[in-house]
């Protein structure tokens, strides 16, 4: 066999890989975002207790390794009767990580805006909650836009992490396929090149419309 | 499970050597790195890009089983330690070297513009103008990219680095109870990082309260 | 200024009211922001508030409308009244008398996600009820009496600051408050800018709207204000009608202020 036969048969392997990836990331980010915005605004709730229990939730779900969360999902929750597949203990733990790093993104956002347009809101007329929706979500999504951006690619690069779980993808197909042809490094070479090619434009893409969104701020 | 807390305990060692390893390395490796990621020719400079972009595209994971994995195909053999380390360490010398770029980058112009007009040799506007001002902006950041290296660390037990992830998944084993292992072992982790998260904090706010002046 | 002579304060729900403070106080511990502030503001009339800066003019403005929570004291809205310092904060009495009081800041705090009519019209409608369409109908109503109706469209970003002024002052004035609070409004301007401002002011006291004012305009405070009020580490040293105050001021604190702004 050619090295160009190698390289697609590499490449034919690691496809269904890239595939359970892009599902995981993009499940992830759907869930994660949300929820991530929903525990920012919590961080500062007027109740002591809330404000709590959500810094809890967010520090466990930054502090702790995302790998120690799969495990902590898929061979923990068991033990409590819980038994889930590779693919929806990924997505939790996965959820639960990126939620928490969103979390802080969206809530320095809030925090980034100047104190007057909280003021005249407020001198507006407008309740805590309208405040929040109207004026000040809008321009906090603003400028929480490129950091998400990049956290979303950060997203994709950890699915490999997912591999320590057994969940088909890109690393788990790579690894299998090397265990059969022994040419290790060629196919992990392949992946590599599949993570880059995915994550290295579109970092450069989100660095572009960072540098354009600071010149219309400026 | 109480029995098994000291062997988890021990992983610490572990966990902080391949993250300090890690870290000496790459703040070595960075600085090279980030010196010629500014140079002013393109030659010099869009390899060091190309280096950076790479070396920060492909995930660590990647990385590791790279080394680990697939070097042995062209001879190459490291055992996990080394390679954890050695890996992870090369790694975030791009994360670094954007790090010190980012330090160098927050210095105004006129620092250098105010020290040559003062006629400070290069070695003293080095020495007592731009590092100094590099520091503020860098410990802060450091100090949280070693909390991010603290927790990347983790990878290493998928290579068989017995560090702490890895002693909770041979108890889990043992126990059955991954629940409570794996709560300690990421705790244990929340814990480490407390130390560093204090010192960023500590450090940013006395460089703040030091440095302002505009 | 012939393009605001129509009236700002056409189609307004109700007449401007009287504002009163009494004993307002702000503490930080032993240090006192405001001290036992007590100020009257007739209906319709105009009160400028002018000292050297870090007097406490624009806190005391703030605690008004309870941006600053006052440590104690009372505001008087009209007949309507909160206490603080006293019993549990009402959330209901402070919304309410927020509602009848409208306020420019210096720094104008326009929102910038939004459009000059979207600025003026959401407030009414999150606040008042209002229907989008009357909402925008208003909006631009004022917008055309400030002398900005082809601004509605843009964004603030693309307005000057003078601009922003009128734009702020037409939000506040949409609200139909009836009492208005100005926080040093032409501060942050160059004076040919803020005298764009100071035109739209002029035009509401005309109009009788009860207005209060911080500011380091002396020229307005001394031809426009009905009453100036000096204010000085937090308290009140003197007050009295403009000419009197600006041209024989009797407290040597007032006496030092002037000389340093008027250069006499």
């Amino acid at each position: 066999m050619g090295m160009f036969e190698e390289f697609i048969g590499d490449l034919v392997a690691l496809a269904p890989g890239l595939r359970n990836a892009a599902q995981l990331a993009a499940t992830t980010i759907a869930l994660a975002y949300p929820l991530g915005l929903l525990l920012g605004v919590l961080l500062d709730n007027r109740v002591r207790l809330v404000r709590i229990a959500t810094l809890v939730v967010v520090e466990l779900g930054r502090g702790m390794p995302l790998l120690v969360i799969l495990y902590l999902v898929y061979r923990g929750l068991p033990e409590v009767g819980v038994r889930l597949d590779a693919m929806p203990s990924a997505i939790i733990a996965f959820t639960w990580s990126i939620g928490a790093y969103s979390a802080d993104m969206f809530r320095s956002s809030i925090h980034a805006i100047p104190p007057g347009q909280r003021e005249a809101a407020i001198a507006s007329g407008l309740n805590a909650r309208d405040t929040l929706r109207f004026i000040l979500l809008p321009q906090a999504a603003r400028i929480a836009i490129p950091p998400l951006m990049n956290l979303a690619i950060i997203t994709f690069q950890l699915t490999s992490l997912a591999y320590a779980i057994t969940l088909p993808e890109i690393m788990h197909a790579a690894y299998l396929r090397g265990s059969v042809t022994f040419r290790y490094l060629d196919t992990f070479v392949v992946a590599a090149v599949l993570y880059a090619v995915v994550a290295i434009p579109a970092a450069l893409l989100v660095r572009r419309l960072e540098r354009r969104l600071s010149r219309h701020l400026a | 499970m109480f029995e098994y807390f000291g062997y988890i305990a021990l992983g610490v060692l572990g966990t902080v050597g391949v993250t300090f390893g890690a870290l000496a390395i790459g703040t070595v490796v960075g600085m090279p790195l980030a010196w010629l990621r500014r140079s002013r020719h393109a030659i010099v400079r869009m390899p060091a890009v190309a280096v950076i972009e790479v070396l920060r595209g492909v995930p660590n994971l990647v990385w590791l089983f790279l080394v680990f994995f697939g070097l042995p195909q062209i001879g190459i053999r490291l055992d996990p330690w080394s390679s954890a380390i050695l890996t992870l360490g090369v790694a975030s010398a791009a994360h670094i070297a954007e790090i010190y770029r980012g330090g160098l980058a927050g210095l105004s112009r006129g620092q250098w513009e105010a020290s040559d007009a003062l006629g400070l040799s290069r070695m003293d506007r080095r020495r007592l103008i731009v590092l100094p001002q590099m520091q503020r902006v860098i410990v802060p950041t450091m100090a949280t990219y070693a909390i991010g290296l603290l927790k990347d660390s983790a990878l290493a037990s998928t290579i068989g680095v017995v560090e702490l992830t890895f002693r909770g998944g041979v108890v889990t084993q043992r126990t059955g109870d991954g629940l409570t292992t794996f709560l300690v072992v990421g705790v244990v982790y929340l814990l480490l990082s407390l130390p560093l998260a204090l010192a960023a904090r500590r450090v940013d706010s006395r460089m703040r309260a030091k440095f302002s002046v505009g | 200024m012939s393009q605001v002579s129509e009236g700002l304060l056409e189609g307004a729900r109700h007449a401007p009211v009287s504002l009163r403070t009494t004993d307002v106080t702000m503490r930080f511990g032993e240090t006192y922001a405001v001290r036992d502030v007590s100020l009257e503001v007739a209906a319709g009339e105009v009160v400028s508030i002018i000292g050297p800066s870090g007097a406490g003019k624009s806190t005391f403005l703030r605690c008004i409308n309870q941006l600053e929570v006052p440590t104690s004291g009372t505001v008087q809205v009209g007949d309507k009244s909160v206490v603080f310092g006293a019993g549990p904060r009402r959330d209901r009495e402070i919304a309410d008398l927020r509602r009848n009081v409208g306020m420019v800041f210096q720094s104008f705090n326009l929102f910038p996600h939004l459009t000059v009519l979207r600025n003026i019209a959401l407030p009414q409608e999150r606040v008042l009820g209002r229907t989008r369409k009357d909402a925008e109908a208003r909006a631009m109503a004022l917008l055309n009496r400030v002398g900005l109706a082809e601004k509605a469209e843009s964004y603030p970003g693309k307005c000057s600051g003078g601009q922003q002024q009128r734009v702020a002052i037409a939000r506040a004035l949409a609200l139909d408050p009836a009492v208005m609070l100005f926080d040093e409004p032409t501060s942050a301007l160059d004076p040919e800018v803020g005298a764009e401002v100071l035109a739209v002011m002029k035009e509401l006291a005309h109009e009788g709207m009860t207005m209060l004012v911080v500011t380091h305009e002396m020229a307005f405070a001394h031809d426009v204000s009905d009453r100036v009020v000096v204010m000085v580490d937090g308290s009140i040293v003197e007050e009295g009608d403009p000419k009197t105050v600006m041209e024989s001021p009797t407290h040597p604190r007032t006496q030092q202020f002037l000389a340093a702004v008027l250069g006499r």
